[in-house]
């Protein structure tokens, strides 16, 4: 481009370098546009990966520095994609429809085992209670038994243990054969 | 009687280079032969051989990966890289092109 040495130019060359200097303006305003549009399309994938790479590791370091995060902790509250967290055991609480206790969703499997009769305990519990809404175990009769309407949804247990009919329902209670 | 609008009188042909009127017409005459966009052409092919134009994009992006790409505008990177752009041209391009040029200026009889 035109520098001091205007003077000992011929106007030829001081012309020539007027529009060499035209021409690389031209091409350097070329060459940002072509790289601002680059960026802003996010057409660059180096710069992508950066960027992300970038807050990854703000977010680790903020997740590392903050003094409420154990190890354990997190392993336990995790997550999920919708940014919630779930507690290891579900905590809903809930009547269990065959003693009418309060039970806790997260417990309410192994109470069902006990309460309707997967253990001794619960096969004694069966006879010796008198609270409505419990089955009756015949002695030893081929008796087919069948749960009241309100424990329809789980499966039966008989004392001789030949599977019954499962979520059958009869407004009576149970049924014996004589 | 002088006219105001009167032109420099043909022998101070020095002054003469300067004169924005005069580069006004040859600029037009250079772009109306074609012979613009072939120097551009030649220029752009160039600058790319070199790797010129590879460091130039290599300056945008750093300036972009450091202001966040929301920001930038054309107007920054202009700035960015003008500066390095013009005074990193390799001698023998600029002295090919300011060749081509003279040799336009002596034909178009300037």
């Amino acid at each position: 481009m035109s520098g001091p040495n205007d003077d000992n130019m011929s106007p030829h060359t001081q012309l020539s370098s007027h529009f060499f200097g035209d021409l690389l303006d031209s091409i350097i305003v070329d060459v940002a546009s072509e790289c601002h549009r680059i960026a802003k399309l996010g057409l660059d994938r180096n710069l992508e990966e950066e960027e992300e790479e970038l807050r990854l590791s703000t977010q680790a370091r903020v997740r590392a520095a903050d003094p409420s995060n154990s190890g354990e902790a997190n392993s336990k509250y995790v997550v999920d994609i919708f940014g919630q967290t779930h507690p290891p055991v579900a905590n809903e609480i809930f009547e269990c429809m065959n003693c009418g206790r309060s039970i806790m969703a997260g417990r309410f499997a192994p109470h069902l085992e006990k309460c309707m009769g997967k253990g001794r305990k619960a096969r004694l519990k069966a006879t010796r209670s008198s609270t409505a809404a419990q089955n009756r175990y015949s002695r030893g009769s081929p008796v087919s038994t069948y749960s009241p309407y309100s424990n329809s949804s789980s499966t039966n247990r008989l004392s001789n243990g030949t599977p019954g009919v499962a979520g059958e329902e009869y407004s009576n209670g149970t049924l014996e054969e004589p | 009687r002088n006219s105001v609008n009167r032109p420099p009188t043909p022998d101070a042909a020095e002054d003469l280079g300067k004169e924005p009127m005069f580069q006004e017409i040859i600029n037009i005459k250079l772009i109306e032969s074609g012979e613009k966009e072939r120097l551009m052409e030649l220029l752009r092919e160039r600058l790319i051989e070199c790797g010129w134009k590879d460091e130039m994009k290599a300056l945008c992006r750093a300036f972009i990966k450091k202001k966040g790409r929301n920001d930038v505008t054309v107007d920054d990177l202009v700035r960015v890289i003008t500066p390095k752009g013009r005074a990193s041209i390799p001698d023998y391009i600029k002295a090919e092109l300011l060749q081509r040029i003279r040799a336009y200026l002596v034909q178009a009889a300037v």
